[in-house]
């Protein structure tokens, strides 16, 4: 009763007849007849199994005739291998088709004992060689493009009604043998749902309608053997999936469900497992399956990628601009089942999963809570101010710790532990600086610029700190807390300022970092968070020192410090600001002519010039009483006439910003037609008209 | 299990690249090939190898490949690739300047 002894048998069949030795081949009324519609034996392949299931299982009462033990129950419900068997090619001659499914391990070995007389009944005439058909090989479909997809692997159900756009034609069975059950790694390939002939309108169970039936979003499965099964696993999505199959005429129903005593006589597969290990994540919408939708145009990055909320608009948006209708059904694409590929992105997801992504996840996450305040800004204009999404961290806290160095009981030293986060330094690198004595004249430039440049770095990541602290001062609340992060808050400023000022042996304040770009970037960030007269202090300094300053910046770095100053301008007194003038105009032992042409000629230069004027018309328009010292009203008038006559004169460049006061301030002192020089002239430079405030 | 700790594994190293390019997903991006092909197409995703996945595709250079006129979407295993050109307004160099000294940063530590 061996396989092979009965592969012999059958191999020996020069005609479709089937041995007679072995009890189960007792029944031997259908024996000769061998159809060649292996079409449609391969297409009620499944039927056959599953009748042969439930008869085996219990369900039937007819007598088998078998003496085929549990063993034999078992070969039979073997589901399918984990790889779908490649596609058996179609046996060339009747012949040969009882040999395939010998040798196949399981499948339809023990289908005829017995059976055939209710397979009879209910295939109406089908040759019996026929349900010995290897269930895995593909069916040839009529009228649908792609038998690739009703491998083992299951086609996918979802690309299948989007396929269809819900639209299908129920009637049509050569639409229903394309079916697909989704999440169906569990499935038989053996039972893979013959759609079409089940549905033939025999079976329509309207049960299949009640949610409590077995939440068998396999359809048309009579593998509603795995009904109780899986509704233990993917219950919690059985609603999900409901919706589509609850498109009314939708044939797949089964006969009529197994016992769930039927599950457990088959075996777990390896399958079932790893399902089982993805079943309980929360399954995502179809909306967002990749599988659903396989050839759209722009889709998510997959069920299990977390994106941040303004990224997801931004997405979604771009989505609706580009979705258009399917192009083609594509036979390759649906080879894993949305299950199987959310597992493994599941599985890849574990490694990125962190308890810290601000952190961790700096760039991605600060770049888009920039955009969105940006965004949130500019709708503030246009609609009331919306609730501002909250960010929805799915990043899990690891309760996990490691201690790097161990001390075992009763050991000398410490065992350094050594896991894939802190792996054991065998090196340490160690920043080789190179000590320079302080009496040393020649210093090599570039060596001072690296040094400077290394600074430059170390005090960045200080003000990253200082940045840091303040943008989570504004989620704490408490008052100790947010003097003591005010108190380290400014420690840490009052450090790189203090770096900042005192650099040995190099000219001035704050110069040589000044003057190199990065430098710049750091002052100007800086600048916010300083006190009020250190921030006039480099104020003083940027002025004092503006020509060689305009000068050195070759890369045009210079504007990043015209908002910062401009805003410490804007705190200025009267005095301050005529000191500030006076700098600027004898800068460097520069005559004021020179001075002002060369500000002129930059951009950052003239717009700081502005700047300096219009807080000065400001201050005197505004009617607050100015307490000037001796002689500032004069230096004041002085200031305007030499810069108007400078302004009239030469080519401006466009500045950063044209102040709307200055105008006010020049007609103020001078003539009319001296005023409408200075207009057309300045106007020149920039695109805009500055009206007068 | 020992998939998983290998891909554990993989979490210590910097992940500044990876935020990078997970803020450009859905922007068109051009990769170039060690193997000189240059491919454009969608971003659709990244992951922590920087293999990418790009939609909608097609091959910049004069179809020297014409096997790929029909490929829709591929995914890009991150070793094998040169470049990736970017839109550059979709960037913004100050805050990766900021994330470079923030993951130097940590690796220090």
């Amino acid at each position: 009763m061996s396989d092979s002894e009965q592969q012999q048998n059958a191999a020996q069949e020069c005609a479709p007849q089937w041995p007679e030795k072995g009890e189960e081949w007792s029944d031997v009324e259908d024996g000769t007849e061998m159809d060649c519609g292996l079409l449609q034996a391969m297409a009620e392949e499944d039927e056959e199994i599953n009748v042969y299931n439930e008869e085996t299982f219990g369900m039937d009462l007819d007598s088998h005739g078998t003496t085929d033990g549990p063993g034999d129950d078992l070969q039979f419900g073997k589901p399918s291998p984990p790889t779908p068997p490649p596609p058996d090619p179609k046996p060339p001659s009747p012949r040969r088709v009882p040999s395939p499914p010998r040798q196949k391990p399981q499948y339809l070995p023990r289908t005829a004992p017995g059976h055939r007389g209710r397979f009879r009944g209910q295939r109406g005439g089908l040759g019996r060689g026929q349900m010995f058909e290897d269930p895995a090989v593909m069916r040839i479909v009529e009228g649908r493009p792609s038998i690739k997809s009703l491998d083992s692997a299951i086609v996918d159900y979802g690309s299948a009604m989007i396929r269809s756009n819900f639209e299908y034609d129920r009637l049509s069975p050569s639409y229903r043998k394309t079916r697909r059950i989704s999440g169906s790694v569990l499935q038989d390939s053996a039972i893979v749902c013959v759609i079409g002939h089940r549905g033939r309108g025999q079976h329509l169970n309207s049960s299949f309608m009640d949610f409590p039936y077995p939440a068998s979003t396999f359809r048309g499965r009579r593998g509603e053997p795995r009904g109780s099964f899986s509704r233990r696993q993917f219950g919690h999505r059985g609603p999900s999936q409901m919706h589509a199959p609850m498109a009314p005429g939708s044939p797949v129903f089964s006969r009529q469900p197994l016992t769930p005593r039927q599950l457990y006589n088959q075996p777990l597969t390896p399958k079932m497992m790893q399902l089982r290990f993805g079943a309980n994540s929360p399954r995502p919408s179809p909306f967002y399956s990749p599988s659903s939708n396989p050839v759209q145009h722009l889709r998510y990055p997959g069920p299990v990628t977390q994106l941040h909320p303004q990224h997801k608009r931004l997405l979604t948006q771009k989505q609706r601009m580009f979705q258009r209708k399917l192009e083609g059904w594509d036979p390759y694409c649906n080879l894993m089942t949305g299950k199987e590929k959310e597992w493994i992105i599941r599985l890849q997801m574990i490694q990125l999963q962190s308890e810290n992504p601000y952190l961790e996840d700096y760039y991605y996450q600060e770049y888009y809570r920039r955009k969105e305040a940006k965004m949130a800004e500019e709708e503030l204009g246009i609609r009331s101010k919306r609730e501002p999404p909250k960010l929805t961290t799915p990043y899990i806290t690891k309760t996990d710790t490691y201690t790097p160095v161990v001390h075992i009981e009763g050991s000398l030293g410490q065992v350094a532990v050594s896991t894939c986060y802190s792996p054991r330094r065998a090196i340490s690198a160690v920043h080789a600086v190179q000590a320079q004595s302080p009496h040393e004249e020649q210093k090599d430039t570039r060596q001072q610029r690296l040094e400077i440049l290394s600074k430059i770095e170390k005090l960045f990541i200080v003000l990253l700190e200082v940045e840091e602290t303040e943008r989570m001062k504004t989620t704490v609340l408490s008052e100790a807390e947010e003097k003591r992060f005010m108190e380290k808050t400014q420690r840490k400023v009052a450090h790189i300022y203090s770096q900042l000022q005192h650099h040995p042996d190099s000219g001035g304040e704050f110069l040589p970092f000044l003057l190199v770009s990065k430098g710049k970037k750091l002052v100007a960030r800086l600048l916010p968070f300083l006190q009020r007269d250190s921030a006039l202090n480099v104020l003083c300094i940027v002025t004092s020192n503006l020509p060689t300053l305009m000068s050195r910046d070759s890369d045009e770095a210079l504007p990043v410090l015209y908002p910062p100053l401009r805003n410490v301008i804007g705190g200025l007194t009267f005095s301050q600001l005529i000191g500030l003038l006076k700098d600027l105009m004898s800068s460097e032992s520069l005559t004021t002519f020179e001075c002002l042409t060369l500000a002129c000629q930059n951009k950052f230069g003239l717009s700081l010039l502005y700047a300096l004027l219009s807080h000065g018309e400001k201050l005197l328009s505004s009617g607050v009483p100015l307490e000037p010292s001796i002689g500032d009203f004069e230096t004041w008038t002085d200031v305007i006439f030499q810069v108007a006559g400078q302004l009239s004169q030469c080519s401006l460049v466009e500045p950063l910003l044209l102040p709307s006061n200055l105008l006010t301030l020049f007609c103020r002192y001078l003539d009319k037609r001296t005023v409408h020089q200075l207009k057309s002239n300045m106007e020149s430079a920039t695109a805009f008209l500055a009206l007068p405030s | 299990m020992s998939l998983l700790a290998l891909t554990l594994a993989c979490r210590c190293v910097f992940q500044l690249f990876y935020s990078f390019f997970k803020s450009l997903v859905g922007k068109d991006v051009v990769v170039e090939l060690k193997n000189d092909l240059s491919i454009c197409g969608t971003l659709h995703s990244v992951d922590q190898y920087l293999n990418i996945k790009l939609t909608d595709i097609s091959v910049t250079d004069p179809e020297k490949y014409p096997h790929m006129l029909s490929v829709k979407n591929c995914f890009i295993r991150g070793s094998v690739v040169r470049y990736v050109q970017l839109p550059a307004d979709e960037v913004d160099t100050q805050l990766l300047q900021d994330a470079a000294r923030k993951e130097a940063m940590q690796q220090k530590q």
